[in-house]
């Protein structure tokens, strides 16, 4: 059993938005889904020309945190929402109800309605797509022109993840929470 | 057959939708029918539509239809406790209102199961599941699970109830009060289990729930009995009105007391997002003119002031507190998810951070009212066509017993 994660060397980051395009090319979302999925958020400059701070303009690349203690998977009344073999959140479309109490529930609003199947979806790190085809990346991570992104097996202590997490300080998102996000951003 | 099993009026089909022509009963049906057409409407825009007919969005996903659907559990939950007073817990003055109020807990409770019928994506799925797959750790499941109970074990002690059969009807309504009771704090904990959602987060709603419900039975007590006896009351009904109107104001009391300690611990200290929260939902006129204003401050200040004696202008408030108890549901949905999630999204495209929006559709805002046509339809019929009062006090029940005689 693999325990998947991503880091995130956020500041690397350029907003070219290349992830969004091949997350939701690869995963079939819809046409004007904005935010759905895969986003990268962007922290304007703060200040007053000329005196501005160039150091606050940075580019969060984000997705669902994939977290060990996710608040979408406590609620869920059908157990749609479940963990697989890879410690990965996934969701079972044919036992959604489309309740969305996981929309409401998850605190770094990853969630959102599939129009096509009418059920609640989220990243799956590509597990029904390129995992499944046998490949080792995810869609964001292959196609990031400034290699943002490091997709991998942490409990595999020789993985190219683990050793970043071994040598680089990072954060979670909204870790006071207590979700044990597995999206690690490098400081 | 049937009246072996519940006792009902033999009446047929044209005696039960005829009723005496008074301009009140006129315009009551007049707004019937226009509340079930516009139930109908929403209806059919749903079934078009889906989803899309809702102005619920990624960041909002909940709406006026859950809002909805909590105004009405939390009337049947009040209704429930506030009858368990009489039949169960032997207060006197209450013991009367049996039958009447868990008869309005039941009808509450199924229009209620209507609304969130057209919320819910799958409702089919959603039984299926429920039941073959059940999510033990998501209070909606609990939620789910404990009212279905709940509505079984009230019907049955309304059978009972009206059946006479006191044993019974005490065990049922004991049983429906504790499962009651567990459901409706449990529905509270859908929103008090949201460790993202600080405001929402904690031990408040499960408590508040009850509380509230309990103010709710009390405006809807005021409202049927006033309906009923056409503001003409005999002793009896007087001191029932005003042992309510006493409890009604020590209910509405607590809950200013809550309100007020759960705003000030909100905003005392600036915690981020709580107390932000709670600052702009403080500056919203939904909150002090709906909430504070008709669903506290304008029955509490007429009962205080007349003693609980003023037993008309506490209806006429009821009425107010109604709405009031309506502007606390949909501002208990909306306030849960004003503050919007996106961490690292806040200022995506470089626009201004900005309070989630939501707008209900007419769609929702035609099933919302309508699913009121279908409560005040069913009140109706019950009214015809079961025994809602004490039998001394049944004009028909005279009848009914001299013709089985």
């Amino acid at each position: 059993m693999a325990k998947y994660a991503m880091v995130l060397d956020y500041k690397n980051c350029i907003n070219c938005k290349a992830c969004e395009v091949a997350c939701k090319e690869e995963n079939g979302v819809l046409l004007g889904e904005h935010y759905h999925r895969i986003w990268v958020g962007v922290n304007p400059i703060k200040g007053v020309y000329p005196d501005l701070s160039i150091a606050s303009n940075a580019f969060y690349p984000s997705q669902c945190q994939h977290c060990e203690n996710a608040p979408c998977q406590d609620v869920c009344p059908t157990q749609a929402t479940h963990y697989d073999e890879n410690g990965v959140v996934q969701v079972d479309e044919s036992k959604c109800i489309l309740c969305s109490y996981c929309m409401v529930a998850c605190p770094y609003d990853a969630r959102y309605v599939d129009e096509r199947s009418m059920t609640i979806d989220k990243c799956s790190f590509c597990s029904d797509t390129r995992l499944a085809r046998g490949l080792t990346s995810t869609a964001c991570q292959a196609t990031c022109p400034t290699k943002v992104r490091v997709f991998g097996d942490i409990s595999d202590p020789t993985s190219e993840i683990s050793m970043i997490l071994k040598t680089r300080e990072y954060f979670t998102l909204k870790a006071s929470l207590g979700t044990e996000p597995k999206l690690f951003y490098l400081k | 057959m049937l009246n072996a099993i519940l006792p009902h009026k033999e009446i047929n089909l044209k005696s039960l939708f005829s009723f005496e022509k008074t301009p009140f009963n006129l315009i009551m049906t007049a707004v019937t029918i226009l509340l079930l057409t516009f139930f109908f409407t929403g209806f059919i825009q749903y079934v078009i539509h889906g989803h899309h007919a809702y102005g619920v969005t990624k960041e909002h996903p909940w709406g006026l239809l859950i809002a909805m659907y909590i105004f009405f559990v939390v009337s049947s939950t009040g209704l429930c406790i506030i009858s368990s007073l009489g039949h169960v817990f032997h207060i006197k003055s209450f013991e009367f209102i049996g039958k009447r109020a868990i008869f309005g807990a039941i009808i509450t409770i199924v229009s209620g199961f209507c609304v969130i019928g057209l919320e819910i994506g799958h409702p089919i799925r959603m039984v299926i599941y429920n039941t073959i797959s059940p999510g033990f750790t998501s209070a909606i499941w609990g939620m789910g699970a404990l009212y279905s109970v709940y509505l079984f074990l009230i019907i049955m002690e309304f059978i009972f109830l009206s059946r006479n059969e006191h044993k019974w009807s005490k065990f049922f309504g004991l049983g429906g009060l504790l499962i009651g009771v567990a459901a409706h704090s449990n529905l509270g904990a859908v929103f008090g289990f949201l460790v993202g959602r600080p405001l929402a987060n904690g031990v408040f709603y499960p408590v508040y729930f009850i509380l509230s419900a309990m103010i709710t039975g009390c405006y809807l007590l005021f409202l049927m009995y006033g309906y009923k006896y056409k503001m003409q009351f005999n002793d009896e009904m007087k001191t029932f009105l005003m042992h309510l109107g006493r409890l009604l104001g020590l209910l509405i009391a607590i809950l200013i007391f809550f309100e007020f300690w759960r705003f000030l611990t909100a905003i005392y200290g600036r915690v981020p997002q709580r107390s932000d929260t709670a600052l702009h939902i403080l500056h919203s006129g939904n909150f002090w003119f709906g909430e504070v204003l008709l669903g506290m401050l304008i029955p509490f200040g007429i009962i205080l002031y007349s003693k609980a004696k003023a037993i008309k202008a506490t209806i006429y408030a009821s009425l107010g507190g109604m709405i009031g108890i309506f502007f606390m549901r949909y501002d208990l949905v909306h306030d849960t998810l004003l503050y919007p999630m996106q961490t690292m999204k806040l200022k995506e495209y470089q626009l201004a951070p900005s309070w989630v929006e939501y707008v209900p559709t007419v769609t929702e805002w035609s099933i919302a009212l309508g699913s009121l046509g279908i409560c005040l339809a069913l009140y109706y019929i019950g009214e015809n066509f079961f025994f809602l009062d004490p039998d001394k006090e049944d004009d028909y029940f005279k009848h009914y017993v001299a013709d089985e005689a």
